[in-house]
């Protein structure tokens, strides 16, 4: 254990040493976020609600699930794929440590300076132009899905990263991959203002659990969230990690690379 | 001046064809990326709709108006994707001293670092980006309309898209200049694309300081926003005025601080 938070703290003065970097990323987050607020903002100008959602519970959710997507999303973990096609992964294998709890390593430490900045970011937003942000509710609720959305997104990214054993074009499939995340995981709006038929259809993909559920949950809309959902977020928490095992094993004897 | 001019365009169409030839090489990426823009225009397409499904005008402006404006951001950033592609790759010309080679060269370093990638891919999308303009502008005329007005609304659209082309070159160069002063590429030319990406929407949807920010300061609306208001007769000479001036200093502004980054350049040799 005391490896792995050491890990943590490496990765944490990778940040400090790079510190430039760190601050023009967060500055392209912010300004993403500045686009999808004030679009919103701008709709509720002249109406008060829109569909289910009133101006200030849309407005939250737009503002949690900026938070929750900087929770889930932010990884490390394309990084392999370079360090595969280079073979500069096997300095890595040389170590007595597991890849995958080096990388969980990794990404704790990277989640947890991003969001740190990230609800800075929101403040911001929320002091200079007023607005409605409602407490967080349902706390220890959705502490277990942000568990299992950081758990999937982690293990995807991990997926995404493996295909680098097979081929060195491991950008695109990323690309395409997190293009499908942007919008079907609820970034630009909640889910269920989509027409039913499509939002039950991606209700049972592994999108929504990255941060839509989690989201709803923290806003106070449990009553959105069914049985069967959990049992979804569960299943592609599973099924996904097993997958991302499958792939390492099978990836690890296939695995050449140019020599160092 | 015209032989210059000459010599460095047949370079470009020589870098041209050996960028399809990189292109090339990665055939299952080629499907993946084009897979993926389409995607994420469809994607925001849909999400517009969807919007104006349930609000009929937002910031003033109608469903075909918000759609002309997302389409015009698409037009101008695919014509900067096609033509200022190789900026991306810059930093590792820096960082390993390769820059030398380029100024080595009897040519201007731009038709290497600035034009010498195309990327094919984006060029695919333009046309039908273009399309769709005209085909929503006729859906927001009020008939009738004479045939004069249209053209000429066309053209203004069209001087006001090589404006834009005009800034996004300049915001490049900087880019590049940065590059050799701060060696920081990847990050600057991001911040670029997201800075352009609040174009995606009229300016009006922002608030006040933001929205003087990125008219003024820092002329993403001017550059992504103005072309649709020229279009819809929204904008007024002052602002015209205004809008050229605007490029022009910028272009001027950036090639002076290329000049200046240029004297401190250092190799790092080998």
């Amino acid at each position: 254990m005391k490896t792995y938070i050491l890990i943590g703290i490496t990765t944490l003065k990778e940040y400090m040493a790079y510190r430039l970097n760190f601050f023009l990323w967060r500055l392209r987050m912010f300004l993403g976020m500045l686009v999808t607020f004030f679009l919103w903002f701008s709709v509720f100008e002249k109406q008060s609600h829109f569909g289910i959602y009133s101006k200030n519970i849309l407005l939250s959710y737009i503002l949690y699930s900026n938070l929750i997507s900087t929770l889930t999303l932010s990884s490390r973990v394309a990084e392999i794929a370079g360090q595969l096609n280079d073979g500069s992964i096997i300095n890595l294998l040389l170590k007595p440590v597991s890849l995958f709890s080096y990388y969980f390593s990794r990404d704790m430490a990277d989640k947890l300076i991003n969001v740190g900045f990230a609800i800075f970011e929101v403040s911001i937003v929320v002091f200079s132009f007023k607005a409605p942000l409602i407490p967080p509710q349902n706390v220890f609720l959705f502490l277990p899905f942000l568990f299992c959305g950081i758990f999937i997104s982690f293990h995807i990214n991990l997926i995404l990263s493996f295909i680098g054993f097979w081929t060195t074009e491991v950008w695109a499939p990323r690309f395409l991959f997190f293009t499908l995340v942007f919008f079907l995981s609820g970034s630009y709006f909640p889910l269920d203002i989509l027409p039913k038929s499509i939002y039950t259809i991606l209700m049972f993909t592994p999108f929504p659990s990255i941060f839509f559920i989690p989201t709803k949950i923290l806003i106070g809309q449990i009553n959105t969230i069914s049985l069967w959902q959990i049992c979804t977020t569960v299943f592609w928490a599973i099924f996904l990690s097993r997958c991302s095992v499958v792939m390492w094993k099978q990836g690890n004897k296939s695995f050449s690379f140019w020599g160092r | 001046m015209i032989k210059f001019l000459q010599k460095n365009l047949r370079l470009f169409f020589l870098y041209s064809r050996f960028t399809l030839k990189t292109t090339l090489q990665a055939r299952v990426g080629i499907v993946f990326f084009l897979a993926g823009k389409l995607f994420r225009f469809l994607f925001l397409l849909v999400f517009i709709l969807l919007l104006f499904g349930k609000t009929k005008i937002i910031s003033g402006y109608s469903l075909n108006q918000a759609v002309i404006f997302y389409l015009t951001f698409n037009v101008v950033d695919s014509l900067t994707q096609i033509l200022f592609r190789e900026v991306y790759r810059f930093r590792p010309l820096v960082v390993s001293g390769s820059f030398d080679m380029v100024l080595l060269k009897p040519m201007h370093p731009f038709t290497k670092i600035l034009f010498g990638g195309i990327d094919y891919m984006d060029i695919l999308f333009v046309i039908p980006y273009l399309f769709l303009v005209v085909l929503f502008f006729f859906k927001t005329i009020a008939f009738p309309y004479s045939i004069f007005n249209i053209l000429s609304s066309l053209l203004i659209y069209i001087l006001f898209l090589f404006n834009s082309l005009i800034l996004a070159s300049a915001f490049h160069i900087v880019v590049l200049a940065l590059g050799i002063i701060t060696t920081e590429v990847d990050h600057t030319i991001m911040i670029y694309r997201d800075l352009s990406g609040l174009g995606r929407f009229p300016m009006e949807i922002y608030k006040e300081p933001i929205r003087s920010l990125f008219t003024f300061i820092i002329p993403v609306g001017v550059m992504m926003s103005f072309p649709s208001k020229a279009l819809f007769g929204l904008l007024s000479g002052q602002f015209m005025w205004y809008t050229f001036g605007i490029s022009l200093s910028s272009f001027v502004f950036s090639l002076v601080f290329w000049n200046y980054a240029l004297k401190r350049y250092q190799s790092w040799g080998g």
